[in-house]
């Protein structure tokens, strides 16, 4: 089946198609179906290629390649046809991705039919939403950087189109050109680095950029610029600091489609591109350094954010930028599988967590969590649910977050320990606030009785997308670390000409083969090497600090005023305000943005009255300086030289006709008679 | 000898009476002098044996050109004008260019010094009518046409518009 | 007598014309001195066809005509200065300068 990979993205575009341009919008258009049945079959595809690998019977990675288009050039005297091919590159995370991706979307989807059910363009979001996920496939499985860019650039523009779906009210046109912006300027950055690598190595195929770094082909320096380049756009991608200014605004779109694209998979992309790109990190170790600081800061600043926020999915977009914190930092400290590892359980966990405040929202039609207090009695699924996906963030076995986070911690612990211990400490936020969204939402009494009163649970379409991916944050962390599959499932990259004596295999091991794999591992930086962390720490995270701090949680949050949460923030007001203002980070590029004004303002001004006054201007009054003198010259000399001499040959031909003529016939005859007696003299005597 | 003395007779009454002309103060005495230097003239065409020229140049000249010009001269009057010079101031320039022309003239008219008279001359009035009416038969027209542009001319310039008299 | 006298006489009655077309005020001296010269010329002709030509009388004929031409032309010019001196009263050729400048 994996030779049909190639229509895993294409699939759902078809589907995207139909349903935008097949009908016109109806609240109650089938169409939305087409794009489910077209997602129910790349899953199918997806986890045919995924249980092939794990099973032994397909061989990863898997590429296959079309010429596209190519033209023929000389340079230097030599012609050579240069090709552009476009095709599928599917290495072992490439197709647990896939299962991801799709999955989530079937599950988006089909919630969604039951939460868009009365919008005004019903049929339209399930477009953007195909759309969005072939865009994501494409990059997935894209073997072409070029195209799996632009593939991340259409999933820019599904954002965008997503975000501000109901454009009717400001708050979304400004989110969405805010997630759009930020989001391009990152994108810069990655658009440098992939022009960079192509000039560096010829090409824009991934494998034949990963063998150009695998032979050392590639200097350092234009290594860590490239990696600086991807590390950008995946800042801006996978909002990391400070360009998460775009992610808790982008929760003005519909929750499903925040669910899908904004927690699950498009910010996953930056993650994703950095983990396929990861060859160039290893060339660059300072860079990795930065993406394992960058990651640390960004997990923290969120995870600081989320305590005082009181906006549920507020909440859920900080908690997804401080994951994504946690997943780059796992990248930068080496820890490549478990960073992979936990964008897998994220997925889950973090749609479910959308989804199910989606349904929350829709019953009690608020997001304020001050508003709601005790639903657990009125909605035990989504509680349940709910309760799964917050122990699960939290990092509690046997759920599938505590696996992952685990292994983050450990790469962490290895790499620095400067950044283990703040990870951990936000890894404890995370878990208290995660605790106090749950409390406050289902737990405790009512805060509104009228909200209270009328909410109630929502329909099957949306509780069984809520149980699917209960059931796969509960055993996916399980499963995935049971057999070392995560080694299987995620190797990490090395480049030959850096690996260590002991294992040469693995130089001719870039493709690794399902039977070798175990061994291949077997470097100072893997995860499961050498050092664990001490034992203390192992027992005493989930089994002691993590419930800690899930009960001071629910101890602060549980009755009707939370007097000791007030308390504190009243006591740390200046704190307080620096995390509602969200460090101050949009007034920072408000600024800069002002900045810029000025300094074109500056620029307009010393254009109008340097510029023009002095060069143009000036010029224009010495020219006509110039002129004037010329024209003073050309008067008093030359023109009266014209007129002197005119004047002159009137004077003399007026003074001798004067002479000569006035009018006296005898004096005109008598100069005939002289005439006449010259002639009659000369011609005569002569 | 005798013709000599005719020759220079009626030469000098010619030049002096010319001189006459020219110079006289009184306009009447000029044209006085005027006919008397015509008839000179028309003497000279006789000892030149000019018959039918001395005639017409007696009755053309004299008596028809000269006494017109007494007519005029008298019809203008101006016997006031006595006391004004007639001879203009550039006298000395047409002096000098008369001198200077005479020089050629003269020159020239002494070449033919040795040319004597041919022969006697034949009455000339029949041959000359002839001339007339046979190879000169064309200038003889026009000048009469000539003649008749002339009077016309005479008539037209000297007619006086008249005003009509109340009858 | 020989040509040459005649000749010499003819011209010195010519240039005593020109004397007195170049030097009389008075416009019917002009006129008169202008006779003298047509006389002159008149002279001249029929000393010429006497001495080299006796029996064609070609020079006595166009004499005639000479003649005949001076007559109309004294004629016109006569009647010319009636019509001025009519007009202008006076007869003195330097009072007649509209050729001037």
């Amino acid at each position: 089946m994996i030779e049909y990979a190639y229509l895993i993205p294409l699939i759902p575009v078809a589907a995207s198609l139909i349903i935008l341009f097949g009908a016109k919008e109806d609240p109650h258009s089938p169409l939305p179906w087409i794009g489910i049945g077209a997602m129910a079959l790349c899953l199918a595809l997806s986890i045919s290629i995924l249980w092939g690998f794990v099973g032994g019977g397909v061989a990863l990675p898997y590429e296959k390649n079309w010429d596209w288009f190519s033209f023929a050039t000389t340079i230097g005297g030599h012609s050579f046809v240069w090709p552009m091919q476009i095709g599928v590159l599917i290495d072992p995370p490439a197709a647990v991705m896939l299962f991801v991706v799709t999955l989530v979307s079937l599950m988006v989807q089909l919630y969604s039919i039951s939460y868009m059910h009365d919008d005004a363009r019903y049929k339209r979001y399930f477009g953007f939403v195909s759309f969005f996920t072939a865009a994501m496939l494409g990059l997935v499985v894209s073997s072409n950087l070029l195209v799996g860019f632009a593939c991340w650039e259409l999933m820019g523009l599904t954002s965008y189109l997503l975000i501000g779906f109901w454009f009717e009210r400001p708050g979304p046109c400004e989110a969405q050109k805010k997630a759009f912006m930020t989001t391009k300027l990152g994108d810069s950055g990655l658009y440098l680095a992939l022009v960079l690598l192509y000039v560096k190595t010829g090409t824009f195929q991934l494998s034949q950029i990963h063998t150009s770094f695998a032979h050392g082909l590639i200097m350092p320096a234009a290594a860590t610029v490239a990696a600086f380049g991807i590390l950008f756009g995946a800042m801006g991608k996978s909002a990391q600091a400070p360009l998460m200014i775009w992610l808790p605004d982008a929760m003005e779109g519909p929750t499903p489609g925040s669910a899908l694209i904004h927690a699950a998979t498009m910010v996953a992309a930056g993650i994703l591109v950095v983990s396929k790109l990861y060859f160039v990190f290893l060339a660059a170790p300072m860079a990795m350094e930065a993406a394992a600081w960058i990651g640390l800061i960004t997990a923290f600043m969120a995870a600081a954010m989320a305590l005082v926020t009181v906006d549920i999915k507020r909440v859920l977009a900080f908690s997804t930028v401080s994951q994504l914190g946690f997943m780059m930092c796992a990248l930068g400290c080496g820890g490549f599988t478990a960073g992979l590892f936990h964008l897998t359980t994220h997925a889950f966990f973090k749609a479910l967590l959308f989804l199910g405040a989606g349904s929350v929202i829709h019953s009690v039609h608020t997001n304020d969590m001050r508003q709601m207090g005790g639903l657990s009695r009125r909605m035990l699924i989504t509680f349940a649910t709910m309760a799964v996906a917050v122990l699960a963030i939290s990092g509690v076995p046997p759920f599938a977050g505590f696996y992952s986070k685990d292994m983050i911690l450990v790469a962490a612990w290895n790499h620095e320990k400067a950044i283990f211990w703040p990870l951990l400490l936000t890894a404890l936020m995370t878990a208290f606030y995660m605790t106090r969204l749950l409390v406050l939402t289902f737990l405790g009494d009512d805060r509104d009785h009228e909200r209270f009163h009328h909410a109630h649970e929502s329909p099957s379409l949306i509780t069984v997308p809520l149980i699917v991916l209960a059931i796969f944050s509960t055993f996916a962390g399980f499963a995935i670390n049971h057999n070392d599959l995560a080694a299987r499932l995620f190797p990490k990259p090395t480049l030959a000409a850096s690996a260590e004596p002991l294992k040469t295999e693995e130089a001719n091991a870039a493709q690794p083969s399902n039977a070798a794999v175990s061994e291949k591992l077997a470097d100072p930086e893997s995860e499961k090497g050498d050092k664990e962390l001490p034992s203390w720490l192992t027992w005493g995270i989930p089994g002691f600090f993590v419930p800690a701090a899930m009960l001071l949680a629910f101890f602060m949050y549980r009755g009707p005023k939370f007097e000791l949460a007030d308390g504190i923030k009243s006591t740390f007001s200046p704190i307080a305000t620096l995390l509602d203002r969200r460090w101050y980070l949009d007034d920072a590029f408000l600024a800069l943005v002002a900045f810029c004004d000025q300094v074109a303002a500056l620029a307009y001004w010393i254009d109008v009255n340097v510029v023009d006054r002095v060069f143009v201007d000036g010029w224009g009054l010495l020219m006509r300086i110039i002129a004037e003198i010329s024209s003073f010259f050309d008067n008093a000399f030359v023109d009266s030289t014209v007129d002197g001499v005119g004047g002159l040959a009137t004077d003399l031909g007026v003074g001798l006709r004067s002479l000569v003529q006035d009018g006296q016939a005898q004096e005109y005859l008598m100069y005939a008679g002289i005439a006449f007696a010259l002639a009659a003299t000369l011609m005569l005597t002569l | 000898m005798l013709e000599h003395i005719v020759f220079y007779s009626l030469s000098a009454l010619v030049l002096l009476s010319a001189l006459g002309v020219v110079l006289h103060k009184n306009t009447v005495h000029s044209s006085l002098f005027l006919g008397l230097s015509l008839a000179g003239v028309a003497g000279l065409y006789a000892a030149l044996g000019a018959d039918f020229l001395f005639a017409a140049q007696i009755m053309v000249y004299v008596s028809g050109i000269a006494v017109l010009v007494m007519f005029v001269v008298m019809l203008l009057g101006r016997a006031s004008d006595l006391h004004l010079r007639q001879v203009n101031e550039y006298w000395f320039v047409a002096l000098a260019i008369c001198g200077v022309s005479s020089v050629g003239l003269l020159r020239l008219a002494s070449a033919r010094n040795a040319t004597l008279s041919a022969g006697a001359a034949h009455p000339s009035t029949h041959a000359i009518g002839r001339l007339f009416l046979g190879e000169y038969l064309l200038p003889f027209e026009l000048v009469s046409l000539l003649l008749m542009a002339a009077l016309l001319g005479a008539v037209f310039f000297t007619h006086k518009e008249t005003k009509e008299i109340a009858s | 007598m020989t040509l040459a006298d005649y000749m010499i006489v003819s011209a010195l009655l010519f240039l005593i014309g020109v004397f007195g077309a170049l030097t009389r005020r008075n416009i019917i001296g002009i006129l008169m001195s202008i006779e003298l010269m047509f006389n002159a010329a008149n002279l001249n002709l029929a000393a010429f066809d006497r001495f080299l030509h006796p029996e064609g009388l070609v020079g006595q004929t166009v004499a005639i005509f000479t003649m005949t031409v001076a007559a109309a032309e004294i004629v016109v010019g006569l009647a010319l200065l009636l019509a001025i001196y009519r007009n202008t009263d006076t007869v003195y050729v330097e009072d007649f300068h509209l050729l001037k400048g």
